[in-house]
């Protein structure tokens, strides 16, 4: 039987049950973070925080030509500032991009999960992994449409961003938008940070950003990691899939052959137990004698 | 081999069945598992979820491995030719045990030499989409396979799964509770003349030297 997790909340979803979540209750409001691009300064305290609050290893920094610290998330890294440098109207602008699990309604991870419990969602939006029933099979990191779960080959876990839930659970907001000098993230209730960032999105445009847009794509149902982006037409430069889904292509296709195949397996062994009832076994004759 | 029976597999030929047999059971269950939330309970047979994942791709290589030396061992006796078409267009009496309606097969009839094809192609349609998920940050130089190839080769693994768990419904079907005297072939190696005449008529006739 999958283990609960640790958190005592209540949840929505859980991979490869086929009977519902075990919660009925449904606690408060969804939560959210936002994180306006236009803010940030590119201290990567965000960095430093997440892993200070989540005892993440430390992994060496590596200068490549960037101001990024490391070229990409890891088990040890899962919030990663990423940099890219584009021309924007004969000047050079700095794309800055939170990379970390949005925490999609609708999570791909969790449908992609073959392990029982392994991948929870709670009521409040949170997506977080239980590695307790973790199998390490890794379908998750297929299944994520942004490309953030990260597998520890020592462990044969994958690991992410869980939103510091034994944070949020205490009714703290996470690490990362605790330790922001410049308010750049945001973190209240959905509904809040959705008007918040509408707002700011306004603002933009005021001031010339034409192309400013909150990113909370509908094919994940809403993210609750929401951007402000202030160049919301250019979205392949911050690494923003335009539109992403859930449970594309073949995963979703897997879903109808799966019951397809689970009944023609079922129907095959019950036509065999018909056939020996119906014809019995053919025993040679000449040995019977 | 028992007294007065005649051999129909050799020691060899039993232990590559048993390899690629045993195996290809441990990979459905565990497979089926993985695909299906109310069948995982079968990784606890396997030692659990996180074992059986670890073991699945390792089974994999010892059905493979398996599997290639039985293709090499058995090819020359599989080639369908005139008669084994003239076998399958009486393949609704076979179903129904009516013999007498049904054309002389040799060592191997043209439903079994069809098994021996369809699992091949399974075989590799197994393997292609098996390495990938195995090992999805790549391979020798090719990959990274995650995202849509991985979703991909899932889908590819499962519809060849289906494929491969009826064929073995039907194989197992046949071999044990069917035709009775079929599974000493694959255990000590020998069947009775008894069996041999029914089922193999002609291959019969060969082994007795008529």
């Amino acid at each position: 039987m999958a283990q609960l997790p640790a958190s005592g909340l209540a949840i929505r979803r859980m991979s490869a049950s086929s009977t519902p979540a075990p919660g009925i209750r449904s606690e408060g409001p969804e939560y959210a973070k936002l994180v306006d691009i236009s803010r940030c300064i590119g201290c990567k305290g965000c960095e430093i925080a997440c892993k200070e609050w989540n005892e993440l290893g430390i992994e060496p920094t590596e200068n490549f030509g960037s101001f990024q610290s490391h070229r990409d998330l890891s088990a040890d890294t899962w919030l990663l500032m990423r940099f890219t440098e584009v021309e924007v109207g004969g000047d050079v602008a700095w794309f800055i991009k939170k990379d970390a699990c949005l925490h999609c309604a609708e999570p791909g991870c969790l449908f992609a999960c073959p392990a029982p419990g392994a991948i929870v969602q709670y009521e409040n939006g949170i997506v977080d992994f239980n590695q307790a029933n973790c199998i390490g099979c890794q379908l998750c990191v297929s299944g994520c449409p942004f490309d953030i779960p990260r597998f520890n080959p020592a462990t044969r876990k994958v690991y992410k961003c869980n939103m510091c839930i034994d944070r949020v659970e205490a009714g703290l907001e996470p690490a990362c938008a605790k330790t922001c000098p410049t308010n750049a993230i945001s973190w209240g209730t959905k509904e809040d940070m959705v008007a918040l960032g509408e707002r700011k999105v306004e603002g933009l445009r005021a001031r010339g950003l034409a192309n400013a847009v909150l990113y909370d794509p509908p094919g994940v149902g809403g993210t609750h990691m929401m951007y402000v982006v202030p160049h919301g037409d250019q979205l392949d430069q911050y690494d923003l899939p335009a539109d992403p889904t859930a449970g594309a292509g073949a995963l979703a296709m897997l879903g109808t052959v799966r019951k397809l195949g689970a009944s023609a397996l079922g129907l095959g062994l019950l036509a065999a137990g018909l056939h020996y009832l119906g014809f019995g076994p053919q025993v040679p004759e000449e040995d019977a004698k | 081999m028992r007294h007065g029976e005649i051999q129909r597999f050799t020691f060899l030929e039993r232990i590559v069945h048993w390899v690629v047999g045993l195996s290809f059971l441990f990979l459905l269950l565990t497979g089926l598992a993985f695909s299906h939330p109310r069948l995982f309970w079968l990784t606890t047979l396997a030692g659990g979820g996180a074992t059986a994942r670890i073991l699945h791709p390792w089974m994999g290589v010892a059905f493979t491995v398996g599997g290639v030396a039985m293709f090499f061992l058995w090819i020359r006796d599989m080639r369908i030719d005139a008669a084994d078409r003239e076998w399958l267009k009486a393949i609704r009496y076979y179903a129904v045990h009516d013999k007498a309606r049904v054309p002389a097969a040799g060592k191997y009839n043209a439903g079994q030499k069809m098994f021996f094809w369809t699992m091949t192609a399974l075989g590799a349609a197994y393997l292609v989409s098996g390495v990938p998920m195995w090992m999805p940050g790549g391979v020798l130089g090719v990959g990274p396979f995650y995202g849509g190839i991985v979703n991909a080769m899932r889908l590819v693994h499962y519809m060849a799964t289906v494929g491969g768990g009826l064929l073995l419904i039907v194989h197992v079907y046949l071999g044990t509770v069917a035709y009775p005297g079929t599974l000493g072939a694959m255990l000590h190696g020998s069947v009775t003349r008894g069996w041999a005449k029914l089922h193999h008529p002609r291959w019969h006739g060969k082994e007795s030297g008529r």
